[in-house]
């Protein structure tokens, strides 16, 4: 059955959450976006429903992250309760909703980089932790690792460096690039030593694109094959649907709580139109 | 540098922070500032309010540099807050949090230098509230009270108790109709606003009753005339200000 870190949300009902979580973690440019979507489309034709989520992209907090950033005032505490609300109202609306239904999440970014952040921004480790001892523990961390170096040309040639991902808020007498190299450097070591700590599956994301992908491909393909599902898939008639929809209606009907059943009809809906673009042929794994 | 010493707390492993250097959010309940912090508490209609304004128009008039401070009015996030009351978007762990952003956002930017500059601060509600509420809305104890561990030590924490009836009559007369996460109708407890706030509140009691012991919170009868609870408001308050006169803005 699926864990937290220590404790339990209110409501949530562990037993029920039979998706696969699956996180891609990494600095800032090191390709997470460009993988997540390349594996949305490939999980999609395999006949997973996949649910994509991540950092400040909160109907609750979201927007209130991004008003509090542009200005010169977003306290260190405050910022990192901020992100905090954020990853919860996701966790608890779309997270959990969609595991609760047989999705596939990937998310872009969980607690280690909430945690990084922080403890490099000098918030107490056993603090941050305790914070987020409510996470759910995902079935895998995909750490995508780049060094400083290889970093730095991918950053300047794509959007250049930004005030909050080169950590001026935490080495204010540099200029962007030393401050940019300091915090980075940090946020590596912290994310080594969450590595081991969480037992992140590390891929060198200096490769290609298409290396990159390959490898995510193999460690992501043990986890959703793995899957009890396929088995009970294969004892059912045939005529039944193997469509992983079937079961996500099946939950749904099924579902306790009122928030949760609202977020879910959109993830359906979404859902249900993916696959009537992909055809019913190719849910069949 | 990492220091090594790692601590087990629950299932996982506590490694000390790399950054030793830095400000820690949680030493501030053990520091000493040159400023006051005075907190009133208690649940609505209980009218810790009231005496906390009592106090500070006449803090005021002896002189010393007084900064109010309310609960859910950090101007970076109160607008997140009301998005999430307004559209019913919060669950018990997120209506924790938002507060939690919020109340930090006011200890990080005014509460904390005012205190170290000398200033008398209060503050209408503060980390007991946000204790009560949220384990009566059914979150972790222990996890709420770590949650807010950045937050610094009142001088004197007020509880004004009222039993629920009393708060209730006052509320039931004095405004039309109770909000919907004030009643606790997330919770689901009863249909009827007015039974709801009424299960809720007694909940709230309860927890209030338990933190006087574990947070030496003075207790103020709040069934007291007005003059007479201001009377002992004052003379506490009093106390702690006599050690502490280069406070004082005027002579």
């Amino acid at each position: 059955m699926r864990q937290t870190y220590g404790k339990h949300l209110p409501g949530m009902k562990l037993s029920d959450l039979s998706g696969k979580l699956i996180v891609v973690e990494g600095t800032d440019c090191a390709g997470r976006t460009t993988q997540i979507n390349l594996l949305k489309t490939w999980l999609e034709e395999q006949g997973h429903a996949v649910l994509d989520t991540g950092m400040t992209r909160s109907p609750l907090a979201g927007e209130g992250i991004r008003r509090a950033k542009e200005g010169n005032n977003l306290g260190r505490v405050t910022q990192s309760l901020f992100y905090a609300t954020d990853f919860v109202d996701r966790l608890e609306n779309e997270i959990v909703p969609a595991l609760c239904a047989g999705f596939v999440v990937l998310t872009d970014r969980y607690i280690y980089s909430l945690m990084a952040r922080a403890i490099v921004r000098g918030m107490d480790a056993a603090w941050i932790r305790s914070i987020y001892s409510t996470a759910l523990v995902p079935d895998a961390v995909i750490y995508l690792r780049i060094s400083v170096d290889d970093l730095i040309p991918r950053v300047i040639f794509s959007r250049g460096f930004d005030y909050w991902e080169s950590g001026m808020d935490v080495f204010p007498g540099q200029d962007m690039y030393e401050s940019f190299r300091s915090y980075q450097t940090a946020l590596l070591a912290e994310f080594d030593r969450l590595s081991a700590e969480y037992h992140f599956e590390t891929v060198d994301a200096s490769a290609d694109v298409k290396t990159v992908f390959a490898e995510m491909q193999r460690k992501i393909l043990r986890i959703v094959e793995s899957d009890s599902r396929k088995e009970f898939l294969a004892k059912r008639p045939e005529h039944v649907s193997e469509s992983p929809l079937v079961r996500a209606e099946e939950t749904f009907a099924a579902m306790p709580r009122d928030w949760a059943r609202k977020d879910l009809e959109a993830l359906l809906s979404s859902a249900a139109a993916a696959y009537a673009s992909n055809g019913d042929g190719r849910n069949v794994a | 540098m990492y220091t090594g010493g790692n601590l087990r707390i629950g299932p996982f492993e506590i490694f000390h922070s790399i950054a030793q250097s830095f400000e820690k959010p949680r030493q501030n309940g053990g520091q000493h500032f040159p400023g006051k912090l005075f907190v009133v508490e208690g649940i609505d209609g209980s009218g810790k309010s009231t005496q906390l304004s009592l106090l500070h128009k006449w803090l005021e008039s002896k002189g010393y540099g007084v900064v109010f401070s309310t609960w859910n009015s950090s101007p970076l996030v109160k607008d997140t807050t009301k998005l999430g009351k307004k559209k019913k978007m919060l669950t018990p762990a997120t209506f924790s949090l938002i507060h939690a952003t919020d109340f930090a956002d006011r200890i990080e930017r005014s509460i904390l230098p005012l205190l170290k500059a000398g200033a008398v601060v209060l503050c209408d509600r503060y980390i007991y509230t946000a204790f009560a509420r949220d384990v009566a809305r059914g979150m972790d104890s222990q996890w709420v009270r770590e949650l807010y561990d950045f937050a610094m030590r009142p001088t004197v924490a007020f509880y004004f108790r009222v039993p629920l009836e009393t708060a209730i009559g006052r509320l039931v007369t004095a405004r039309d109709g109770f909000k919907f996460y004030e009643a606790g109708l997330d919770l689901g407890l009863a249909d009827d606003p007015t039974e709801s706030f009424r299960l809720f509140q007694g909940r709230i009691l309860q927890e209030y009753e338990k933190m006087i012991p574990e947070f030496g919170l003075t207790v103020i009868d709040a069934t007291l005339p007005v003059e007479v609870q201001q009377a002992q408001v004052r003379q506490i308050a009093k106390a702690h200000l006599d050690r502490a006169r280069e406070l004082r803005v005027r002579p």
